[in-house]
């Protein structure tokens, strides 16, 4: 049966195949098609800012090295943060995984408006060239926070970074708005709220974070570039204009910008948890709400990145208290998902080793956030190397494992082919102990007071420095196994069939790669997705598509 | 059978406008964070400063801010009935009122080019003008994007193209515009009351 002729309301969102190479594969209107052009862009720019993190360790294999010139060294840091952030972790989390995933699982054709989505992917590219080309015009050396007053009086360069993170905040406000209607008026019938998939609940909040808190982004870089361009005052304290001022508007996006590049990746783990230990989440509403919790807490936290900018005493104390409430709520998850493997039959497969490692690096890092999040130990710990290896934990620790995790977990359903199982083994065992080796020691010359964002340190800290460059380069070239494994997999990889791991959610009941209009008929949910050990909870759903997994 | 084809249609047509009107709602609320951000960090700034308005800054007058808001206030009140006429298919009285918002959002965009133009202060001169002209500016910009987007439904709707039943974009169009109100009444309060 044709999908026009079904006589269902619910064919809205049908737009003609494309007939044209241009239509299919560049101005795609396809959901699946813009998910893996965010994929391939963002890849791009994850190598470019990748080999700038290894220039980095290059320069400080030594205390007194001349690899890169201050200056460089300066916009190196600069722009690998910069990139990492806006144009590698969200891109892939919501624009990559939000696009491919999420209308498959909540049983839909398509997103709310696909026009839109395009034109927010298309935003994208010209971001990454603007950041990058701004090497050409003297890069911006005030670090991926760009505070004034040094961001005022660095070259054009830092106008081409607010435009391009102007332009991926515009572009991550659309995607944003376009998800959440998406997930709120295009669920398939009988999928209510607590029916949904836990990924989806990460996406929507991450939507609905990415609408308001990007919009104040823009705001706060609107300023910046009028103030560069201008002269308008405020900033610039000279002009009685207030450089703690770009720190509040920035950071009250900031902030939950932290959890934008983290829940989609919670809900990555969520998946990949239930389905390779072949039983139900445990605490699936616990799990859902504490994402809508961390979500609303997250605007109420921005200050304690501020505690050496001259916050009142009472400020710091409400700011580092809001700030660990929200170690309730992930620990709310971390414990649901070690409930979950408690007993299980594990299934030790490559999705499930980078959920492990996610959960180590990223609970270790939750950590080392508490202790930053009290005011004594930040005041001492601030802009030292002890802050690098936090982030890191979080953000290489919890959302690079999410997102590798994720790109294992649904790459058959993405190409329809399966990954090799031992090159990803040993991708993951690379990755995770050369990850660890990088930014474990990075605590300890941090806690003995190496200041981050230094071009040379004291000799002192020269053999733990060299061992963090040697690991470093390491973990770099363990990215080489995944792009050998995926050409691979291209190339001669096993054909996957519907549903190699065994999930249940909706995005495995249809063949793969999805087919253009992804479900002939638009499935009718019964109940939750991961009752494992019940009949599959769907109805207009073919049998033979839905049936035990192969792998 | 057209009236079950009709019935399909409808509910197809009223279904997309319920996604796209949640959808204006968002990027309404999004527009609403930019300006509060803009807002917010007028109130820091003047918080922070010493005197109010920084020395040698002239205020604005309050008369013809007043009565620029009484345009556009007004412009408010015939965009209701404008839509209180298109749901009671009633298009000539439609077109008036709609007329009539229009003429009144461009006195609006009047005053405050001669606001502009008799001010002393100017956007890079001091803290005051910088949030002045940043914030009012980019109300005015919003209240041409309306007279636009009510130019073109207005057109629409000599056209056909909106019946009592299906009229998302008129819809968008007034709420849009109601929006513009409500951040003016904002604007007006810290730039010429507070």
């Amino acid at each position: 049966m044709s999908v026009a002729d079904l006589g269902h309301v619910r064919t809205g969102h049908i737009h003609p195949p494309p007939d044209t190479f241009v239509k299919k594969y560049v101005f795609s209107l396809d959901h699946k098609v813009i998910g893996v052009q965010y994929f391939i862009t963002s890849g791009l720019f994850f190598v470019l800012a990748g080999l700038l993190a290894e220039l980095m360790r290059a320069q400080l294999t030594g205390p007194n090295n001349h690899v890169l010139s201050v200056a460089t060294y300066n916009e190196a840091f600069s722009v690998h943060g910069s990139a990492m952030v806006w144009l590698v972790t969200i891109p892939v989390l919501t624009g990559a995984f939000g696009n491919l995933i999420m209308p498959l699982q909540i049983g839909a054709r398509d997103v709310a408006f696909p026009w839109l989505n395009m034109v927010s992917f298309w935003m994208f590219p010209p971001a990454g060239i603007l950041l990058f080309g701004s090497f050409l015009f003297g890069a911006p050396q005030a670090g991926w926070t760009e505070y004034p007053p040094i961001s005022l009086q660095m070259p054009f360069g830092t106008s081409m970074w607010c435009m391009a993170i102007f332009l991926i905040g515009v572009s991550s406000t659309i995607t944003g708005i376009n998800f959440l209607v998406t997930i709120v008026k295009m669920r398939a019938p009988g999928m209510t709220w607590t029916r949904m998939p836990l990924f989806v609940w990460a996406t929507g909040v991450t939507a609905f974070l990415s609408f308001i808190a990007t919009a104040n982004l823009s705001a706060a870089l609107a300023g910046l570039f009028i103030e560069r361009t201008f002269g308008v005052p405020f900033y610039d304290p000279a002009k009685g204009g207030s450089p703690v001022l770009w720190q509040h508007v920035f950071w009250f996006y900031s902030h939950p910008a932290v959890y934008i590049m983290i829940l989609p990746a919670f809900g990555i783990v969520s998946e990949v948890l239930p389905t390779f230990c072949r039983r139900p989440i445990f605490g699936y509403k616990a799990i859902a709400y504490s994402s809508v919790s961390i979500g609303l807490l997250s605007f109420m936290v921005w200050a304690h990145h501020m505690f050496t900018s001259g916050l009142q005493h009472w400020e710091q104390f409400a700011f580092m208290a809001l700030t660990m409430l929200i170690a309730i709520p992930t620990g709310i998850k971390i414990f649901s998902w070690l409930a979950t493997m408690w007993g299980a039959k594990i299934h030790l497969c490559s999705p499930l080793l980078f959920v492990l490692g996610f959960l180590s690096t990223f609970t270790f890092g939750g950590i080392t956030g508490v202790l930053l999040a009290s005011v004594p130990v930040d005041i001492h710990e601030h802009a030292t190397y002890f802050v690098v290896a936090h982030l890191h934990y979080v953000l290489f620790g919890g959302s690079m494992f999410g997102i590798f995790a994720g790109l294992y977990y649904w790459w058959p359903k993405m190409t329809g082919r399966l990954l090799d199982e031992r090159l990803a083994k040993l991708h993951f065992w690379l990755m995770f102990i050369s990850f660890n080796a990088t930014f474990l020691p990075m605590h300890w010359i941090g806690l003995h007071g190496m200041p981050r964002r230094v071009a040379t340190y004291d000799p002192i800290y020269a053999s733990t420095n060299l061992f963090v460059s040697i690991s470093a380069f390491v973990l770099g070239l363990s990215f080489l196994i995944f792009a050998y494994n995926a050409l691979r997999s291209a190339k001669q990889g096993e054909v996957a069939g519907p549903n190699p791991w065994g999930g249940r959610t909706l995005e495995w009941m249809i063949s793969s790669p999805a087919p253009y209009y992804n479900f002939d008929e638009i499935p009718i949910v019964l109940s939750g997705p991961y009752d494992y050990g019940k009949p599959l909870p769907y109805a207009n759903i073919k049998p033979e598509l839905a049936t035990v997994p192969t792998h | 059978m057209a009236s079950h084809a009709a019935t399909a249609d409808d509910a197809l047509y009223t279904e997309v406008a319920g996604q796209r009107l949640l959808g204006f709602l968002f990027f309404l609320i999004s527009d609403c964070v930019i300006f509060g951000s803009f807002i917010f960090v007028y109130l820091y700034i003047r918080n922070a400063s010493p005197v109010w308005p920084p020395a040698g800054v002239e205020r604005p007058g309050l008369y013809l801010a007043a009565v620029n808001s009484i345009v556009l206030f007004g412009s408010g009140a015939t965009m209701h009935y404008a839509m209180e006429a298109i749901r009671r298919a009633n298009v000539r009285r439609f077109t008036a009122f709609t007329v009539a918002t229009i003429i009144l959002g461009c006195m609006f965009l009047s005053g405050q080019a001669y606001e502009y133009t008799h001010l002393h202060d100017t956007w890079a001169g001091s803290t005051f003008g910088a949030s002045f002209f940043t914030l009012t500016g980019m109300h005015g910009f919003h209240v041409f994007i309306g007279v636009i987007f009510l130019i073109t439904v207005l057109v629409q709707t000599l056209r056909g193209t909106y019946t009592p039943m299906r009229h998302f974009g008129l819809t968008a169009a007034t709420l849009y515009w109601h929006f513009v109100d409500v951040i003016w009444v904002a604007l007006f309060f810290l730039f010429y009351v507070y």
